[in-house]
């Protein structure tokens, strides 16, 4: 089934780009992308690790071997309105619907059959417990390996050290299950695509900062998280290459990302990933364009291909979900100056004790420096509560709230 | 036993804290258990989604239902441990807090980094002490800390017996003391309390049963358990054994290493785990339940608790197979939580007979 889906989706996608190459946008050429890659997830033919958030993708791409973190496919299945099967066949086996639903909707699928069998998985301490705990239920239902990786809350150089050298023995333990060492040439070539892509996303998020942006809502949905996946490939450097021309050349005529931009908004962690109207709500109705989602920043500083581990360990402590809140919220509100903010979204998601379970503090902190933030009660991933006409009152509020004020 | 100096109290909240570091630097440890009764406040900073425990914690914290405290000491045990760090500094700025990350896995390099983790506690301490970190006399403290979960131990087997006045209500109050005073009160008093002549056998006529869980401190809803028919014949959860396992020096490895070596064989919660064997947590439970002849199996855990809410589908499976009825419990940290529960628990145990 995920096969076919993923296969159509390549193809489809494929056809309409020959048919019609002035039809090559960013958002096409990043789709495609990542149909690919979930086309060689599900194709049976790769070697397939199952992974963390947090995981170094590009790492395991050097070493032959396809990755992903789960919640990818948590996010999928939601997307493409599949996802109530799996929760409802997660929660009949006892993981209740207090717990994420990203996780919740993968163990379902792996219940059903509907994810493949991995080599093995690396589960990633960072960014939260549940990520942890699915894991460990993943490699006890495939009865596969599992590496844990311990990513420390902050980037001291004890802590730095320490992902580092997980980070050799997660190598060394890819190795023991594939039979082929890591490639020098390959890990700098792997490298010199992360850093290159690294530099040209940071173009692209820079000119999404114009006034007006370029960027918009569906351009920049999940952009920043999910290119982790493809990092250290010749793709995150086309996909990042064809958002930065396509900025510029919208920047370049003053275009904005939508019809009319009169308020700029943040959306912080989650998208809603099923179906839903409240982007386009936003941005047609009330010209409040969601030019950044709060992974959409480069965090890192370059690999440095003769020292790449310590490279590696200090990217993934990097990310805002990792450590204090107080670097989160400087994280966010470095992003409302650089982006000329009005107000946050905070989808609040049910299930996510890491994001979600600082809201008070999110809030004030961006409240702090004027940005007012809205939190919404939803689950991003199981549409079932998903109550529509009570979020459309809340945006609306909220978009008539900014325009009062500006 | 040497006098504790008087350098104030540190809090805490989890059950992996070093506290014979905390000794070590002349301070007494004070668990910040989630009881008492400060208005529920937290949800101004924390959702609704995060575990009670955390939200009675920040609870106490923002209705100054707390002892003066010279700092905290956080652990990175789970999400919610984190967000409770944060509001604490959010809430009580005046206090020196350290966080202190412990890897969720066990190996050799995770213990190298966890020493150093436990050697940063111990120099913060060592500047707020206004002493040497090297002048801490570290066997001193782990014995008393040691001869404290000796007498906790002994008190526990005294009173599975049945030979301790209060039964498992009375073993829950004195982990509550042991945990918020001086190891040297408790020790005293626990001394005193091994030394007089044991109760008559007095063994509840219940029906055997293992109880494990995460947070439950409070005496009474032990008490509640056993009122409706249950003996509790072991036990397992964050706020009483757990707390109190003894710890190794050594004689290679460094203080700190030792350290951490003997907090990655503490009897572990659903936090920590296994890459090598993963569901580990539910054959433990299975061991623990067959090893003292439980009946059945109670579970009681907070809700909004990840680790555990994660684990309990391979518990309860595995409970399954071995044909161990389990009972799952979900509270709020009240005793009123688990009252509601009377009549399930009732029934259950009603089963078992
Ligand atoms: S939403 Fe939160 S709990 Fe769920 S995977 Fe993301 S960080 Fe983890
Ligand atoms: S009860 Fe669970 S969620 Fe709460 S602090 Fe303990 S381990 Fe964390």
């Amino acid at each position: 089934m995920m096969k076919t889906y993923f296969d159509d989706l390549v193809s489809g996608i494929e056809a309409k780009l020959d048919a019609d190459p002035a039809s090559r946008s960013p958002r096409k050429i990043y789709a495609l992308e990542v149909a690919r890659l979930g086309a060689r997830l599900y194709g049976g033919e790769d070697r397939v690790a199952w992974c963390g958030v947090t995981a170094p993708f590009d790492l395991l791409a050097a070493m032959g071997v396809t990755s992903c973190f789960v919640e990818f496919i948590g996010a999928m299945l939601a997307s493409t309105g599949m996802t109530g099967t799996f929760l409802e066949a997660a929660e009949h086996a006892g993981f209740g619907g207090d717990t994420c639903g990203y996780h919740r909707s993968v163990l379902g699928a792996a219940k059903k059959g509907v994810m493949p069998v991995p080599d093995f998985l690396i589960a990633t301490s960072s960014p939260c417990s549940g990520g942890l705990a699915v894991m460990e239920n993943l490699a006890r239902h495939f009865e596969k390996d599992l590496f844990v990786l311990n990513v420390p809350q902050e980037p001291s150089a004890e802590g730095v050290r320490y992902l580092s050298d997980q980070l050799r023995e997660m190598a060394a333990f890819v190795t023991d299950h594939t039979g082929e060492p890591l490639d020098g040439d390959r890990f700098r070539l792997a490298i010199a695509h992360t850093n290159r892509a690294r530099e040209i996303m940071a173009e692209a998020y820079r000119l999404a900062q114009a006034v007006p942006s370029p960027a918009n809502g569906r351009l920049m949905g999940n952009f920043g998280i999910v290119m982790a996946l493809l990092l250290g490939t010749e793709a995150a450097v086309d996909i990042a290459t064809a958002y930065r021309d396509d900025f510029a050349a919208k920047v370049g005529k003053q275009g904005s990302g939508i019809a009319v931009e009169r308020l700029r908004l943040l959306w912080i962690q989650n998208r809603i990933q099923f179906k839903n109207p409240l982007v386009d709500i936003l941005e047609n109705e009330y010209g409040a364009a969601v030019i950044a989602d709060e992974l959409n920043a480069i965090t890192w500083d370059p690999i440095d291909p003769e020292d790449p581990f310590t490279g590696l360990a200090r990217r993934a402590i990097s990310i805002p979900f990792n450590g204090r809140i107080d670097r989160r919220i400087a994280h966010l509100q470095q992003m409302a100056r650089d982006y000329r903010i009005d107000g946050a979204i905070n989808p609040c998601h049910w299930g996510c004790r890491q994001g979600t379970g600082a809201r008070g503090l999110i809030a004030g902190g961006l409240k702090a420096m004027g940005v007012p933030v809205l939190n919404l009660e939803v689950d991003c991933i199981d549409s079932r509560n998903f109550s529509e006409g009570q979020l459309r009152t809340r945006l609306e509020a909220f978009a008539e709230m900014l325009e009062n004020r500006n | 036993m040497k006098a504790v100096p008087d350098r104030g109290i540190i809090g805490y909240t989890c059950a992996y804290t070093p506290i014979p570091i905390i000794e070590a630097a002349g301070f007494v440890p004070y668990r910040v258990l989630p009881m008492g009764d400060a208005p529920d406040q937290a949800g101004q900073l924390l959702h609704d989604n995060l575990c009670p425990h955390v939200k009675r914690v920040v609870d106490r914290a923002m209705g100054g239902d707390l002892p003066a405290l010279s700092g905290m000491v956080f652990i990175n045990s789970c999400d919610a441990m984190r967000r409770l760090a944060d509001a604490w500094r959010n809430v009580r700025p005046q206090d020196p807090v350290i966080f202190l990350d412990l890897p969720a896995t066990h190996d050799e390099v995770a213990n190298r980094f966890y020493a150093s983790e436990l050697k940063r506690l111990a120099d913060h301490l060592a500047v707020r002490a206004g002493i040497d970190a090297g002048e801490m006399d570290w066997q001193a403290s782990v014995n008393t800390f040691n001869r404290l979960c000796e007498l906790l131990a002994a008190c526990s087997t005294r009173m599975r017996a049945g030979r301790l006045a209060g039964g498992r209500a009375a073993m829950q109050a004195l982990y509550n003391r042991a945990c918020t005073r001086p190891a040297a009160e408790s020790i005293q008093e626990l001394e005193m309390l091994l030394e007089t002549h044991e109760t008559d056998a007095d063994v509840s006529p219940g029906v055997p049963v293992f109880l494990f869980g995460n947070v439950m401190p409070d005496p009474e809803a032990f008490a509640l358990m056993e009122s409706c028919g249950a003996r509790i014949v072991a036990d397992d959860f964050c706020t009483d054994s757990r707390m109190f396992s003894p710890v190794a020096l050594g004689s290679d490895a460094s203080v700190f290493q030792a350290l951490a070596g003997s907090i990655a064989q503490k009897p572990p919660c659903a936090r920590t785990f296994s890459p090598k064997t993963p569901g580990r947590m539910a054959a433990d439970v299975v061991a623990a339940a067959r090893e003292c002849g439980a009946a059945g199996v109670i579970g009681h855990t907070l809700k909004f608790c990840d680790p555990y809410l994660a684990r309990l589908p391979m518990v309860r499976e595995a409970l399954n197979g071995e044909g161990l009825p389990l009972l799952m419990l979900e509270g709020d940290c009240t005793l009123r939580s688990i009252g509601q529960q009377r009549t399930r628990i009732e029934a259950f145990i009603e089963m078992l007979r």
